[in-house]
């Protein structure tokens, strides 16, 4: 774990240092010589967690350095689960996160958290208690909706679908 | 001055007067306790009411809306680990824990006591040495602040856990997605998007950090066994709990009072701040960050400790010295007061009446707090494959709420699943946060500095204040290394 961690982190920084502030980073010209330059910052913090992602990958070779570099980690709770079963949960909720912020155009904003809170409820487990999971998954963002759009005047996105039908 | 005060005291006992109070820190609490919805949105909101109010009972129903949201942030980030506002998210390492073990309540009145505690100290500052401190927040410049935010950013190894180099890379990662957005001369940075031009809001990223990867935990490991329903005989803190926590809680709140004298720090930074100090004199240091009573204490009576004191460079020189307090100078000038030195001169006695206002909010909030605590303590029975939802949905409607903007929403959802794969690297959030709320004003300075210096660096050691702070850095960071090779050593 120490090892592919420290190489991940060196690798994340670097990739922040060497393609993403050249090319995201750009220096304007007005800025006078003596004044550090936007790219400053970034740079020199890109270069720390490099040094310090070496640190890690170096540290888990060392083991009484073990316990500075390498805490307890998730397999604590994971169990006996296998890893397949937890990567297509991980892979539902990611599918859920992305569908609910598309259909918000499409669906509008109500809609589009009735469906992602009752597709969240059926991932907890929860959706067992099915009145109530679906009282909760319907009577609260309406509770919420009301509640911004009144008190706070929030123009929540109304979807094109709706809008077409002429609601 | 006692005699003016005494009349202040007559003229501010009405009920009307504590009506608009109690209202005023009870819609706080509320506002403060769900997600997204921040102490500023709270005095903003209220700012067109306020019309048509007197001067002092409009100012001071903006004072309440402000203590109460702040306290009120502690209550979500105690129960569901999700903080209602950025100063209340030191409280969640500790709070969280303690309402995992059915201490809920505990933790909520230790919040209750330290807000009440930092408040009532914040006003007494306010009241009594707000001149002093405005003349040294006056001294303040771009080196000071850059070194004071080194000493703050020196918490990071104190919140890292077993791992300072973990910390650390936590602390880069944060620093790095703070320069997200507009920099200081104008230019962008990383906008990948049109909308990262605008940069990475606090809100988002800070509760996308800590709530959604709760709610990705129970859905992925469907480890529910640790919850367990608050007892209600654990309520109370007792005697020798809070004696144990009176060092820190007084300590904390002097942190409050400084650094929220000093214009642009804010609550979060002087949060963070008493914590590492409260971590590295405590006796129970090992147990910060898995329910200590001492952390909530620090953090809290840090946070509202700043409540009162940020209103010190306001009234005495004029100076907002954050969004709020800018949103108060402008009650202030819709009622024809001028806040700054003339203040004193043409409005002592509704000075005075301000000051005795803020006394009366601060009992007030420990009133509104304990009403509300049995309501908010029901919050922790509920089961967590229903609340982590159902927290998603309060995150995703506030978040939104913010700026209308689905953007915010996908940074939220975006940082909850960067967040556990922190969580899954055994990362830990907690320096991620304080680098990223701190790191702007790091940077800033830091340029700033080098700009009127020309680039020589040595103007960051050039004043008393910065030599006393970069000790103090240097002073922690040299315990804190030699505490983590005597760990590695045994």
């Amino acid at each position: 774990m120490g090892m592919t961690r420290g190489l991940i982190i060196t690798a994340l920084f670097g990739i922040v240092l060497f393609l993403l502030i050249p090319a995201y980073v750009p220096r304007p010209r007005f800025i006078p010589g003596f004044a550090p330059p936007p790219d400053m910052w970034p740079r020199t913090v890109s270069m720390i967690g490099i040094a310090l992602g070496l640190l890690l990958a170096g540290l888990s070779f060392l083991p009484k350095a073990e316990a500075i570099a390498d805490p307890e980690d998730a397999s604590a709770i994971r169990g006996n689960t296998p890893v397949t079963t937890l990567l297509i949960r991980f892979g539902w909720t990611i599918l859920a996160f992305v569908i609910f912020i598309g259909s918000v155009k499409l669906l509008g904003f109500l809609l589009s958290s009735i469906l992602l809170l009752a597709v969240m409820l059926i991932l907890t487990g929860y959706w067992r208690q099915k009145i109530v999971a679906l009282l909760v998954a319907v009577v609260l963002p309406l509770a919420l909706y009301l509640f911004f759009s009144s008190a706070l005047n929030t123009r929540f996105p109304i979807g094109s679908l709706f809008k077409a039908i002429g609601i | 001055m006692l005699n003016d005060l005494l009349v202040a005291f007559q003229a501010v006992a009405t009920i009307e007067n504590f009506l608009i109070m109690a209202a005023g820190i009870w819609g706080g609490v509320i506002i403060g306790a769900i997600p997204g919805m921040t102490g500023t949105m709270a005095v903003t909101l209220a700012l067109p009411f306020t019309f048509y109010m007197q001067p002092i009972p409009s100012i001071l129903l903006l004072v309440a809306l402000y203590k109460g949201s702040t306290y009120g942030g502690s209550v979500s980030a105690i129960l569901i680990k999700t903080p209602g506002t950025a100063s209340a998210a030191c409280t969640t390492l500790d709070g969280y824990p303690l309402a995992q073990q059915g201490k809920a309540g505990k933790a909520l009145n230790m919040a209750l006591y330290s807000s009440c505690t930092g408040d009532l100290i914040s006003n007494l500052s306010l009241i009594f040495i707000a001149a002093p401190l405005a003349l040294l927040a006056l001294r303040i410049g771009p080196p000071e602040y850059f070194m004071l935010m080194i000493f703050a950013l020196t918490t990071v190894a104190g919140v890292s856990g077993r791992s300072l180099v973990l910390g650390l890379v936590s602390a880069c990662l944060g620093l790095l997605l703070a320069t997200v957005g507009e920099d200081m001369y104008g230019s962008f940075r990383f906008d990948l998007t049109v909308d990262m031009q605008s940069g990475l809001a606090v809100a988002p990223v800070l509760i996308g950090l800590f709530a959604i990867p709760e709610l990705l935990k129970i859905i992925i490991f469907r480890n529910t066994t640790t919850h367990k329903p608050m007892q209600m005989g654990d309520n109370q803190v007792t005697r020798v709990e809070l004696r144990r926590c009176l060092k820190a809680m007084l300590k904390g709140s002097m942190i409050g009072v400084v650094m929220g004298a000093i214009p642009g720090i804010g609550p979060s930074a002087a949060a963070f701040s008493s914590y590492g100090e409260a971590q590295r004199s405590s006796k129970n240091r090992e147990n910060f960050g898995k329910g200590e009573l001492e952390g909530i204490a620090a953090s809290e009576s840090a946070n509202n400790g700043c409540c009162g004191s940020t209103m010190i460079p306001l009234l005495a020189l004029g100076v907002p010295g954050d969004v709020i307090t800018g949103v108060m100078l402008g009650a202030f000038m819709i009622h024809g007061m001028t806040p700054g030195p003339m203040l004193f001169e043409n409005n002592l006695h509704e000075v005075y009446m301000l000051f005795i206002g803020m006394l009366f909010s601060s009992v007030l909030l420990f009133g509104a707090g304990k009403a509300t605590m049995r309501f908010f303590s029901h919050i922790s029975r509920i089961p967590p494959s229903l609340m982590a939802p159902i927290v998603l949905a309060l995150c995703v409607f506030g978040i939104f709420s913010i700026s209308n903007n689905m953007y915010d929403v996908i940074v939220l959802l975006a940082m909850g699943v960067f967040g556990f794969f922190m969580f899954l690297f055994a990362i830990p959030a907690a320096p991620f946060l304080i680098a990223f709320i701190l790191g702007p004003m790091l940077e800033e300075n830091l340029r700033r500095a080098l700009a009127l210096s020309r680039g020589d660096p040595s103007i960051l050691v050039s004043s008393p204040i910065t030599w006393l702070f970069a000790s103090l850095a240097v002073f922690v960071v040299v315990v804190t290394i030699r505490q983590q090779l005597k760990k590695a050593s045994a």
